[in-house]
C-alpha cells in the first residue's frame, strides 16, 4: 500500500481501526502502559491493608465502592474478598494486560518488521484482529470490578474448586483471558510468518537483530502454552456455567453444605497442570523481548558487537525449548514423588544455565566499550543486576527441599518480581527511551529520564528487596494480614518499608508520565537516527510512513557493527557494505 | 532471665526450627544463599568495574575485537557442577526422607486432618488406634469431620478445631484432605509445607525434636523488649510474662496478659506503660508454634491457623485420654 493510499483513509481507518504495524504497536504500548499503572494502583492500596492492617485507608477510601471496602464508624477498610479481588486483578493486568501487550504487542509490532526491512506485518488484518481482541479482553476485565460480587478473587492463578464456586468476576475473569489468549496467538502467528517471509534481501537468520531473535522464540512460546489454558479456561467456563465437573471432585462441602449438584469425578490438580503448562512459559515471554530490548541498547551504547552473539541465540533457543519442561516445579508441594520431582528439579537446573549464558554475554560485552550513559542505557545496565538477583533467588524455589520451606512465601513474591519488574519493566522503559525518537521523531527529556530513573531504582529495591528477608521468615503471600501470624508479625516492620518503598515508587513514575506526552508534542526534534545505531528501523524516517521505507532496504553486514577498525565512523549500518 | 537460643526465635531469618528433618532444608537453603552470595558478588563487583573503567570519555573508543573470555565458560561449568552437588547430594535425599519413606505404621501416631473454609479439623483415633468412620450426612457445627457416632471405632475418637497437639519425638503421620477448596498445611517452624487436595488423601510425616514441648519454646522465646520498640502489631500474640504497674500500684498489664486486641487498644496500653516509667517489657508467644494455610482459600484465608501444642509423649497421652467427644475448640485463637 503506497503511502499517499495511507493518507486517503479516513481518521478511523488510520488510527483506531488501522491496518499498520506502528500504529497498532503504539496502540499496544499506550493501552498496556495505561493498564500497567492501574495494576500498580491496584497493589498501592494493597500494599496500605499490609503495612496498616485493619486500619482506614485515607483519601481515597471513599472512592473505592463495591465489595472492595467496607465502612467503619471513621472511614473505609478494604475487605478480604477486595484485597483477594485487588490481589488477582493486580497479576492478571500486570502480566496478561501490561507486560506482555507492552513487550510483545507493542515492542514487537513497532520495531519487528523495521528491523527486518519489512513494509508491514505478514497479515496486517490478523494483527488489527488481534489488538481488539486484546482490547475487548481488557474491557472485560476492566467490567468484572463492577459486577456482583466484584472482581476474580481466586488469584491470578484461579486454583478450583475456589475459582469454581467464585462469584461472578470468575466468569469475566475467564472471558476475558479467552480473549486476551486468542489476542496472543493471532499475535504469534503473525510474527512468525513475517520474520521468516517478509525480511529484507540480505537477513540471513544470524543477521537478526537479537530483539528479533527474542520475538521469534516468544511467539513460539505464545502459540505452544497458550492453547492449553485456552482450553483450560472454557473448561472452568463450563464448570462454572454448565455444570460440568472438569476440576471438581466428587463430595464437596462448602460453608457446611453438600454440594449435590456437583456431579464429581474431576480434579483440582488438572488445572494446575494445565495453568502452570502455559504460565511458565509465560515467564519467558515475559523476559526474553526484555533481554532483546536490553541487547539492542547495550550493543548501541557500548558501541561495540554483543559478545557471544550466537551463543546468545542458541541459549534463548533453548531456554524457550526448557520452559515447557519445567512447569511442575509450580507444584512441588501438591504431594510430588521422588521421580517425578527430581526430573523437574533437573530440568529447573538446566534452565539456568542458557540464562547464566544470556547474562554472562551480556557483562561481557561491557569489556573493551565506550560506555554512553543514556537514559535508556542506565536502564538496560540496572536490568543486568536485577535480573541476576531474580535468577538466582529462583534457586532455592526450584529444589524441592529448600522449597518446603520458601513455596508461596515472599520469598517467590520477591523473586519473581526481581525478574519481572526491576527486570522485564526496566527493560520496557529502556525500550520506550530508545525507540521513542523513531516513532514521533523527537527524543524524551534526558534530565526527566534521569529523574525518573534514579528514584525508580531505589524505591523499586525498597520495595523487593526486604520480602526475601520476609519470606525467609515464612510470612505467606496472599494474606491479608500478615500480623495474624507470629512469623508474620515478627517481620511487620520489613512490609512497612516495602509498602512505603512502594508509593514512593509510584511517585517516582510521574517524572515519566510527564516527559512521554510533553515529548510528543516538545520534546527535541532529532533525525531519523539519533543514536547513531546500525539495525534498520533507524534507517526508516522518523516517524516512519505507511510502507516504511523508501526503498526496500538490503543488507549487507551483521546487526552489531559498531567501531569496526578502518570505518569512517564509530556505526556501520545493516544496510551499508562495510568499506573494503 | 532469657532461656539460652536452642531453637531461635521469631525475626529476620528462618523461625525457630522445631523438626528433625528440618535441619536437611535450614542447610541446604543456607548453602544456596552462600552460593548465590558467592555467585553475584565478584559478578557485581565485575560488572561496577566495567562501568567505571569503559566509560565514555575524550581518549578512549571501543574495542571491535571481543574478549577471549575463558572465564565464562569455566565459570558456567562450575555452576552446573554446583547445581548437581545441590540436587543430588542435598535435595533429593531430604525430599526422599520426606516424602518417600513414610516411618512403620505400628511406630506412629496417626492423625486425620481435614481442611475446610477457615478452620482445621483434627481428627485423633483415640486410645484405640482405629479411626471411627465420617461422612458427609453427620456434618454439623459440633461434629466438622461427620464422624459416625454409632461406629465402635468412633467411641475413644477425639475431634478438635483448630487445636492442634502433638508428642515430640515420636513420628507423626498426617493424613490430609480437605472438603472443599484447596489448603496448605503448612507449619513454619517444623520446614512442613503440603497441599491439601480435596478429592484426595494426601499423608505428611514429620518428627519433632525431642526437648521442642511448648513449654520449653515459650520459655526460649521469652524477650525483654524496651518500651520504644514495643508494637502492637509486632507483639499482639504475646503475653506477658509479669505484671506491670503504674505509680499508684494499679496493675496495667497482667502477668498472662497481652496488649489488647486491636491496634488501638494494644497504642493505648503501651502509651500507658511509657507514662508509669516501665522501661521493657518481658514477653512470650501465647503458643510458640502454629499450624497456618499456605495456600488462598477465600476471603478469610488469612485466619485459617491452628495453635500447635507439643507435649511430652506421657503429656500427649494424657491430653488424648482427658479429651471427649466433644470438640474443643479455644475461641480465643
Amino acid at each position: 500500500m503506497s503511502e499517499a493510499h495511507a493518507h486517503d483513509l479516513p481518521f478511523w481507518r488510520k488510527y483506531v481501526f488501522s491496518v499498520d504495524h506502528k500504529v497498532i504497536g503504539i496502540q499496544y504500548t499506550i493501552t498496556a502502559m495505561l493498564f500497567l499503572f492501574l495494576g500498580f494502583s491496584l497493589v498501592s492500596i494493597m500494599r496500605y491493608q499490609l503495612a496498616y492492617p485493619g486500619r482506614d485507608i485515607p483519601v481515597i477510601g471513599k472512592l473505592l465502592g463495591g465489595s472492595i471496602v467496607g465502612q467503619t464508624e471513621t472511614g473505609y477498610v478494604l475487605t478480604g474478598d477486595g484485597y483477594n479481588a485487588l490481589g488477582a486483578m493486580h497479576g492478571t493486568i500486570m502480566i496478561f494486560l501490561g507486560v506482555v501487550p507492552l513487550a510483545v504487542g507493542g515492542f514487537g509490532n513497532f520495531v519487528l518488521p523495521l528491523q527486518l526491512g519489512a513494509p508491514d506485518m505478514a497479515f496486517p488484518k490478523l494483527n488489527m484482529a488481534s489488538y481488539w481482541s486484546f482490547f475487548a479482553g481488557g474491557v472485560v476485565m476492566l467490567a468484572s470490578f463492577f459486577v456482583k460480587g466484584g472482581a476474580a478473587n481466586s488469584g491470578w492463578t484461579s486454583y478450583p474448586p475456589l475459582a469454581d464456586i467464585a462469584t461472578t468476576g470468575q466468569t469475566m475473569w475467564l472471558f476475558g483471558m479467552v480473549l486476551l489468549i486468542t489476542s496472543s496467538l493471532l499475535g504469534s502467528i503473525n510474527f512468525i510468518v513475517t520474520t521468516v517471509q517478509v525480511r529484507a534481501k540480505g537477513l540471513s537468520f544470524f543477521r537478526f537483530p537479537f530483539f528479533v531473535w527474542a520475538q521469534l522464540v516468544t511467539s513460539f512460546l505464545l502459540l505452544l502454552a497458550f492453547p492449553p489454558l485456552e482450553a483450560a479456561g472454557v473448561l472452568q467456563l463450563m464448570d462454572r456455567l454448565a455444570d460440568t465437573s472438569f476440576f471438581l471432585p466428587s463430595g464437596l462441602v462448602v460453608s457446611g453444605e453438600v454440594q449435590t449438584q456437583i456431579s464429581g469425578g474431576g480434579s483440582p490438580l488438572l488445572w494446575q497442570h494445565l495453568f502452570w503448562f502455559l504460565a511458565h512459559p509465560e515467564v519467558y515471554v515475559l523476559i526474553l523481548p526484555a533481554l532483546g530490548i536490553v541487547g539492542e541498547v547495550i550493543a548501541n551504547n557500548t558501541r561495540k558487537p554483543l559478545w557471544g552473539y550466537k551463543s546468545l541465540v542458541f541459549a534463548t533457543i533453548f531456554l524457550g525449548f526448557m520452559s515447557f519442561i519445567v512447569w511442575a516445579h509450580h507444584m512441588f508441594m501438591t504431594g510430588m514423588g521422588q521421580t517425578l520431582s527430581t526430573f523437574f528439579q533437573a530440568t529447573t537446573m538446566i534452565i539456568s544455565v542458557p540464562s547464566v549464558i544470556i547474562l554472562t554475554c551480556m557483562i561481557i560485552s561491557l569489556w573493551g566499550a565506550a560506555i554512553r550513559y543514556t537514559v535508556p542505557m542506565l536502564f538496560a545496565l540496572a536490568f543486568l543486576p536485577m535480573f541476576a538477583i531474580g535468577g538466582l533467588t529462583g534457586l532455592p524455589l526450584g529444589l524441592t527441599t529448600s522449597d518446603i520451606q520458601l513455596h508461596d512465601t515472599y520469598y517467590v513474591i520477591g523473586h519473581f518480581h526481581y525478574v519481572v519488574a526491576p527486570g522485564t519493566l526496566f527493560a520496557l522503559f529502556a525500550g520506550v527511551y530508545y525507540w521513542f525518537p523513531k516513532a514521533t521523531g523527537r527524543k524524551m527529556s534526558d534530565f526527566l529520564g534521569k529523574l525518573h530513573f534514579w528514584p525508580s531504582f531505589i524505591f523499586i529495591n525498597g520495595v523487593f528487596l526486604p520480602m526475601f528477608f520476609i519470606g525467609m521468615a515464612g510470612v505467606l503471600r496472599r494474606q491479608f494480614d500478615q500480623t495474624e501470624q507470629l512469623h508474620g508479625a515478627a517481620v511487620q516492620g520489613l512490609t512497612v518499608m516495602a509498602s512505603w518503598s512502594a508509593w514512593l515508587l509510584l511517585i517516582s513514575q510521574l517524572p515519566f508520565i510527564f516527559n512521554f506526552f510533553w515529548s510528543i508534542f516538545r520534546g527535541q526534534k532529532v533525525g531519523a537516527n539519533p543514536w547513531e545505531a546500525t539495525t534498520l528501523e533507524w534507517f526508516a524516517p522518523s516517524p516512519p510512513p505507511h510502507g516504511n521505507f523508501a526503498t526496500t532496504p538490503v543488507v549487507y553486514c551483521g546487526p552489531y557493527e559498531y567501531s569496526v577498525p578502518g570505518q569512517k565512523s564509530d556505526f556501520c549500518p545493516q544496510n551499508v557494505a562495510l568499506e573494503a | 532471665m532469657l532461656a539460652a537460643t536452642q531453637y531461635g526465635n521469631y525475626g529476620l531469618w528462618s523461625p525457630p526450627m522445631v523438626s528433625v528433618h528440618g535441619d536437611g532444608v535450614d542447610s541446604l537453603i543456607t548453602t544456596l544463599h552462600w552460593f548465590m552470595f558467592l555467585l553475584f558478588v565478584p559478578w557485581a563487583i565485575f560488572f561496577v568495574y566495567c562501568l567505571v573503567r569503559f566509560r565514555r570519555r575524550a581518549g578512549h573508543t571501543a574495542s571491535y575485537t571481543l574478549p577471549k573470555a575463558k572465564i565464562s565458560k569455566y565459570g558456567e561449568i562450575a555452576v552446573v557442577i554446583f547445581e548437581v552437588i545441590l540436587l543430588v547430594g542435598f535435595s533429593v535425599p531430604v525430599w526422599a526422607e520426606y516424602r518417600t519413606r513414610p516411618p512403620v505404621r505400628e511406630d506412629r501416631l496417626e492423625i486425620r486432618m481435614v481442611a475446610q473454609q477457615f478452620q482445621w479439623n483434627i481428627h485423633y483415633a483415640g486410645p484405640d488406634g482405629r479411626f471411627g468412620r465420617t461422612s458427609a450426612e453427620f456434618i454439623s457445627d459440633v461434629n466438622a469431620i461427620g464422624l459416625d457416632e454409632s461406629d465402635p471405632a468412633a467411641a475413644d475418637d477425639v475431634q478438635t478445631i483448630n487445636d492442634f497437639h502433638l508428642p515430640v519425638g515420636k513420628d507423626i503421620y498426617v493424613r490430609l484432605t480437605s472438603m472443599d477448596v484447596v489448603h496448605s498445611f503448612s507449619i513454619p517452624t517444623m520446614r512442613v509445607k503440603q497441599d491439601v487436595i480435596p478429592g484426595m488423601e494426601i499423608p505428611v510425616w514429620f518428627k519433632i525434636k525431642e526437648d521442642a514441648t511448648s513449654e520449653n519454646l515459650r520459655a526460649e522465646m521469652t524477650r525483654a523488649y524496651p518500651i520504644g520498640r514495643v508494637r502492637w502489631d509486632r507483639l499482639r500474640h504475646h503475653i506477658a510474662t509479669e505484671d506491670y504497674k503504674d505509680r499508684t500500684g494499679q496493675v496495667l498489664l497482667a502477668k498472662g496478659g497481652s496488649l489488647g486486641g486491636t491496634f488501638k487498644a494494644g497504642a493505648e496500653l503501651i502509651d500507658k506503660l511509657r507514662q508509669a516509667g516501665v522501661a521493657e517489657i518481658s514477653m512470650q508467644p501465647r503458643h510458640p508454634l502454629e499450624l497456618v494455610c499456605a495456600q488462598l482459600c477465600g476471603n478469610s484465608h488469612f485466619t485459617m491457623k491452628a495453635q500447635l501444642v507439643t507435649h511430652t509423649p506421657e503429656g500427649f497421652d494424657e491430653w488424648i485420654a482427658e479429651q471427649s467427644k466433644e470438640v474443643t475448640f479455644d475461641e480465643d485463637f
